[in-house]
């Protein structure tokens, strides 16, 4: 019998409260299988082989699930309200109640006496662990970024330790911004000034925006993040009145990091814009920027751009953007956060992730994301070809990885005239050395 | 229509920062629901230009037009885009479309001599370029072209007032500091000429078809050098059978020779800026042109060697092999020179 959608509801609700009850999610998944709803039924078998790599139980239903047994294969052998623990190798999930907030406590305790530990070490030789060498290495990327609303501060989530790698621009983040900001009696014994923001420059897709928002978090500040969006909707009414309110809910809201993305959107040099009135907006910016450094209550300014060349020499000027910070291509420890944090939810097994951080180089995060996403393809495309589901494995990844070019080649065309060019005053310095590493200069 | 004319703000302020795929999916949006707007056509014709998507672009334009046959805005932005295209006439009749439609508009008749600059229509394209001085005389982008018109007439003192003009206008003037490198190339002024590329890719980095220019350049002079070298020693393989001399003088005459060349590729290095000095130095080190000068100075040494450790008597049976081969090395290096300038 076909589940309602009502209780299909309820059961999403609850595995959405309590995301690593796996015999609830997999309660919730041999329903959404029996309602022929594969694709999510599928989601949360790989949201259960992730939690619990051998569950036999997961593994049948992914069988079941393969194509042409969604709807065709009928009935479940047995009731999947009544899941046999002797069949599974799990406990039958706990009534729907104990997900709830009213559920008797007692009931929930009673559905965590299973002894989780022994099940895993026993069924831990049925399938490879997810991740080849895979100890109690943190899911570092697993914080979630949610998309901010415009002008509304939020509480950023993580901090730089959820930033797998990239230890030099944490090293470089810590000198520039956040020391100062966090000792105020050390900043004041050697006079340094807390006035101007910082400048996040790199190439696409190279997590500049999550570095902001672990920046953020570092500091315990509210966040208000302004997208190229928000900035582009500033422009069609009143820029100015909208940047002002926007500098106006960061003082509001402070401590607070205000971040604006593809600054040089916002900030294009005015040279270019002399028939826009866009340049007013430049001019309105330049004057909130100054009245932040000059009632320095909290506010702290972070911006990023792909194209700092592009941004107005006045916003680089002493008191406004007056810091830079390359951030590059992610280096071998954070290709590996991002593969991991993009393969978490997905049904994978044996991945040496040291060996595809190493063929990845030179890679952006985007590429790596944009590549799992290949992978999954291949694994799901092999799948109907063999009728039978199957788990995404290095092999796949190294395929997509053949397949996926580096994405940067452009934007290194351009920084390479930056560096050659226009270094004035050493401003891209950092910039010319990670380019003469390279070759590329 | 407040929310039309909202979205058009906001498809033009993409524009404006160059966001041309942003800007087209948001007017793909805008014209799905109001297709009867020929602003919103023009400006997705804009967009299109702006990505490269040119016959997008012209398609987008001619709807514009089909929408508003008294604006003459679609007429520019379909001659632009069929300029790209290779489509000369097509540009040329699209650019007087909208010189008819507006011909006390400036910007209309810089299009006509764009067109036919393209199309190699110089009378044309001087007689459009005049009217726009006319209608527009301290408008920089005016000057820019009549420079490039008077450069393709070979006028190259006239070429570079124009351009020097433009960059009186405006300081930041990109193209008119390449253009001002093209008309020194002409003068065979290779460093001056690598100087104006600088300053055009210092200025615009985003520009790629700047440090392009230089490393062509570069890539030439160090072609010209092979060329020069090569040629003298075809000369000189001749000497001991036409003169007789012992073989000693023969190879201080080579070695002078390579020394000479190299010399002057250094004193044309020297003269050149911190930055194209470091440029030299990487496309001395490009394997194509690496194989060049490997190709070219072995190829002499053999030739050389043929002739200097060649008896007397037997000179006339050498020298051909020996000429053959330091042909045959020009030709090799010279292929693999303009596979490197292809490259870029």
């Amino acid at each position: 019998m076909e589940p309602e959608p009502t209780v299909l509801d309820s059961l999403r609700k609850a595995v959405e409260a309590m995301p690593d009850d796996v015999p609830l999610r997999l309660h919730l998944a041999t329903m959404l299988l029996q309602a022929g709803h594969r694709d999510e039924a599928v989601r949360q078998i790989g949201a259960v082989l992730q939690r619990d790599p051998g569950n036999a139980r997961a593994l049948g239903l992914l069988r079941d699930s393969g194509p042409g047994t969604a709807e065709a294969a009928g009935p479940p052998p047995a009731d999947p309200g009544v899941i046999s623990p002797e069949r599974t190798g799990v406990p039958a999930p706990p009534p729907l109640a104990a997900s709830q907030p009213d559920a008797d406590p007692g009931e929930a305790r009673q559905a965590s006496h299973y002894d989780w530990s022994q099940a895993e070490d026993e069924l831990r030789d049925v399938l490879p662990a997810m991740f080849v060498g895979d100890g109690d290495a943190e899911d570092s990327a697993s914080a979630a970024i949610e998309e901010a609303d415009a002008y509304d501060a939020e509480h950023a989530g993580l901090t730089l330790a959820d930033v797998a790698g990239m230890a030099e621009v944490k090293q470089r983040l810590e000198a520039a911004f956040l020391a100062p900001m966090r000792n105020p009696d050390l900043r004041r014994l050697y006079g340094k000034s807390l006035r101007g923001g910082l400048l996040l420059y790199g190439p696409p897709g190279c997590g500049k925006t999550f570095i902001a928002r672990a920046v953020a978090g570092e500091l315990g500040a509210s966040f208000i993040t302004v997208s190229f969006a928000d900035i582009i909707d500033m422009f069609v009414g009143q820029s100015e009145r909208n940047i002002h309110e926007l500098f106006e809910v960061a003082r509001r809201n402070a401590p607070c990091v205000l971040f604006l993305d593809e600054v040089d959107a916002i900030g294009q040099k005015r040279s270019q814009l002399r028939h826009t009135p866009m340049r007013s907006a430049v001019n309105q910016l330049l004057l909130e920027l100054d009245d932040v450094s000059g009632n320095n209550e909290g506010v702290f300014l972070l911006a990023a751009t792909n194209h700092p060349w592009d941004v107005d020499s006045a916003l680089r000027r002493p008191g406004r953007f007056d810091r830079t910070l390359l951030v590059l291509p992610p280096d071998a420890a954070a290709r590996e956060g991002v593969f991991r944090y993009h393969l978490k939810d997905r049904p994978v097994a044996g991945i040496d992730l040291a060996k595809l951080a190493r063929q990845t180089d030179g890679y952006s995060g985007a590429d790596i994301a944009h590549i799992c996403e290949t992978a999954a393809e291949r694994a799901l495309m092999d799948s109907v070809r063999r009728g039978e589901p199957r788990m995404i494995g290095t092999p796949d990844l190294e395929a997509a990885i053949a397949e996926v070019k580096p994405s940067l080649g452009a934007w290194f065309d351009v920084a390479r005239n930056v560096a050659l060019f226009a270094n004035e005053g050493g401003t891209y310095d950092d910039l010319a050395a990670y380019l003469r590493k390279r070759r590329l200069i | 229509m407040i929310e039309l004319r909202q979205e058009l703000a906001r498809a033009s302020a993409m524009l404006d920062v160059r966001r041309f795929d942003e800007a087209s999916e948001l007017l793909a949006r805008v014209v799905s629901a109001e297709p009867e707007s020929s602003r919103a056509w023009c400006l997705m014709a804009r967009a299109h230009l702006g990505a490269d998507r040119y016959t997008e672009a012209v398609t987008a334009a001619n709807r514009a037009a089909a929408l508003d046959p008294a604006d003459e805005w679609p007429h520019r932005l379909a001659s632009n885009a069929l300029v790209h295209l290779g489509k000369y006439t097509d540009a040329l009749r699209a650019a007087y479309q909208a010189c008819r439609l507006a011909p006390g508009y400036w910007q209309t008749h810089v299009c006509v001599a764009q067109a036919a600059l393209a199309a190699q229509r110089l009378d044309v394209a001087t007689e459009a370029a005049t009217r726009a001085r006319g209608l527009a005389p301290n408008e920089p982008d005016v000057h820019f072209l009549s420079g490039k018109v008077s450069l393709a007439r070979s006028d190259l003192a006239g070429a570079r007032e124009h351009q020097e003009r433009a960059l009186a206008l405006d300081p930041g003037h990109s193209g008119a500091m390449n253009e001002l490198g093209r008309i020194r190339l002409r003068r065979h002024d290779t460093a001056g000429a690598i100087r104006h590329f600088i300053s055009a890719a210092r200025a615009t980095p985003d520009e790629r078809i700047y440090s392009r220019n230089i490393d062509v350049v570069l890539l030439r002079a160090v072609s010209r050098t092979i060329y020069m070298f090569t040629l003298i020693a075809l000369i000189l393989i001749w000497i001991p059978a036409v003169t007789h001399v012992d073989r000693l003088p023969f190879v201080i005459a080579l070695g002078a020779v390579a020394v000479v060349t190299a010399a002057c590729f250094a004193w044309m290095v020297l003269r050149l800026p911190r930055e194209a000095r470091l440029l030299v130095r990487r496309t001395l080190r490009a394997p194509r042109v690496a194989a060049a000068l490997a190709l070219a100075l072995g190829g002499v040494a053999v030739a050389f060697g043929l002739v200097a450790f060649t008896p007397a008597a037997d000179l006339a049976q050498v020298l051909p092999v020996a000429v053959v081969i330091t042909v045959a090395a020009r030709l090799a290096d010279f292929a693999a020179l303009r596979g490197a300038v292809r490259k870029h």
